[in-house]
């Protein structure tokens, strides 16, 4: 069940389109699994559209729209053709993602395992944000970390836990330099998560802590 | 042919519930036969409402009238994808809008994330008929179906089991079955048209 979703507030944004790229992206894959976003969202852009119908316009004609209205109608008509739906492959497992990340499977590494039952694949969105699909094999954890950027995190199939909190398929995480967390999985099948950084992480314990200058070539 | 075709005054008095319905009647007669007339009336109703409303946002005359322009001619090019089930006219050309002054933004920002708003909101999309397709089966129940379901030819309804009931993929049925990828992609359409089908004929 989910139990961890974006604030109103960024589902407000989210709806008038007022938001970071990054998270509109995360939250939109959110809201493809949340049916209550989903429908908060709808309300929103609802409103939003009454604000566009009730705002005072000049309807008298208009040599401008005149030409635009030409321009439109002599344009052809588009046939949008459906995509086969992409999905995520690991050693044969083949798991689902929200609609939103399918047009980036095709953008995704190859996976390397990062450390002991955790492994990561890398995915293309380009400019300074690094984004991965990330999974953890039953018992498998990430060393305990904090954040220097932000973290941006949804759960796409399993759960996990992170010594905060437990999260299931679905939840949607941000995480900064307040959170220090050790995510790990003891689901039986293991929890497949995507996730966007802006900064590399920052390891806060035992000998993981070796890893932080070598970070940025793992975890961001 | 759409000189002297004046922007219509007369729908200003009216209550938004009838302006809605006329809307959607507008766009599905756009979709159906690149009705120009109708596609007038939805014009001259929004393209003052959104340039009005882009002037807020962008605060510039030329931008807001590339943003009127871009999302009336994807209303225009992609009104199939209009379903008044799933919102009123105003919300669709709202999101659309809210998606074209998205990318214009960051256009003008110069970011360089390959993230687009089709991707973020996608109200531009062809639903696509997948596994994750359920709005059809909500309506009918279990029992109705597992009727159908015998109806269907046994490799058709072998292919249907292992996918979703099994949920294996396409690729490990085509392993399993020893048949072409293709193939399972051809029964599974061809099963999934005939439910449809059937499910129709049910109601």
């Amino acid at each position: 069940m989910i139990k961890f979703h974006p604030t109103d507030k960024q589902l407000t944004q989210f709806a008038e389109g007022n938001i970071a790229a990054t998270q509109a992206l995360v939250i939109s894959a959110h809201c493809d699994m949340c049916p209550q976003c989903q429908e908060f969202v709808q309300a929103k852009s609802y409103e939003f559209a009454k604000d566009i119908e009730n705002i005072h316009a000049h309807e008298q004609t208009d040599p401008a729209f005149e030409k635009m209205l030409a321009e439109i109608t002599a344009m052809p008509m588009l046939n949008v053709r459906p995509d086969i739906t992409p999905r995520i492959e690991l050693d044969g497992k083949f798991f689902d993602v929200p609609k939103p990340l399918q047009r980036y499977v095709k953008h995704t590494g190859n996976w390397s395992k990062l450390l002991g039952k955790v492994w990561q694949a890398p995915v293309e969105i380009g400019g300074e944000y690094v984004a991965n699909f990330i999974y953890m094999e039953k018992g498998g954890q990430v060393p305990e970390h904090t954040h220097r950027g932000n973290e941006l995190t949804l759960v796409v199939n399993g759960e996990f836990s992170d010594g905060l909190n437990e999260y299931d398929s679905g939840d949607f995480l941000m995480m900064d330099s307040e959170h220090v967390h050790a995510p790990m999985s003891d689901a039986k099948d293991g929890c497949l998560v995507f996730s966007i950084v802006d900064q590399p992480l920052h390891f806060t314990s035992g000998l993981a802590r070796l890893l932080n200058p070598f970070s940025h070539l793992f975890f961001k | 042919m759409l000189i002297g075709m004046t922007l219509d005054n007369s729908k200003n008095n009216c209550k938004p519930a009838e302006v809605a319905d006329e809307m959607s009647e507008a766009l599905v007669e756009v979709a159906n036969e690149r009705c120009k007339r109708s596609y007038a009336k939805v014009f001259s109703y929004f393209a003052p409402r959104l340039r009005s409303y882009a002037l807020k946002q962008m605060g510039n005359e030329a931008l807001a009238m590339e943003m009127v322009q871009d999302t009336m001619a994807n209303v225009w090019q992609k009104a199939h994808l209009f379903d008044a089930s799933k919102g009123s006219p105003s919300t669709w050309i709202f999101t659309i809008a809210r998606n074209i002054r998205f990318d214009m933004l960051r256009k003008l920002q110069n970011r360089k994330e390959d993230i687009c708003s089709d991707d973020l909101w996608p109200v531009l999309c062809e639903q696509t008929p997948d596994a994750n397709e359920t709005s059809l089966d909500e309506q009918i129940t279990l029992e109705q179906v597992g009727q159908l379901f015998e109806n269907l030819p046994d490799k058709q309804r072998a292919v249907i089991e292992a996918i979703y009931l099994d949920g294996k993929s396409q690729q490990e049925v085509a392993d399993q079955l020893s048949i072409p990828l293709g193939t399972v992609k051809s029964r599974t359409r061809l099963a999934l048209q005939r439910l449809k089908d059937m499910l129709e004929d049910h109601d």
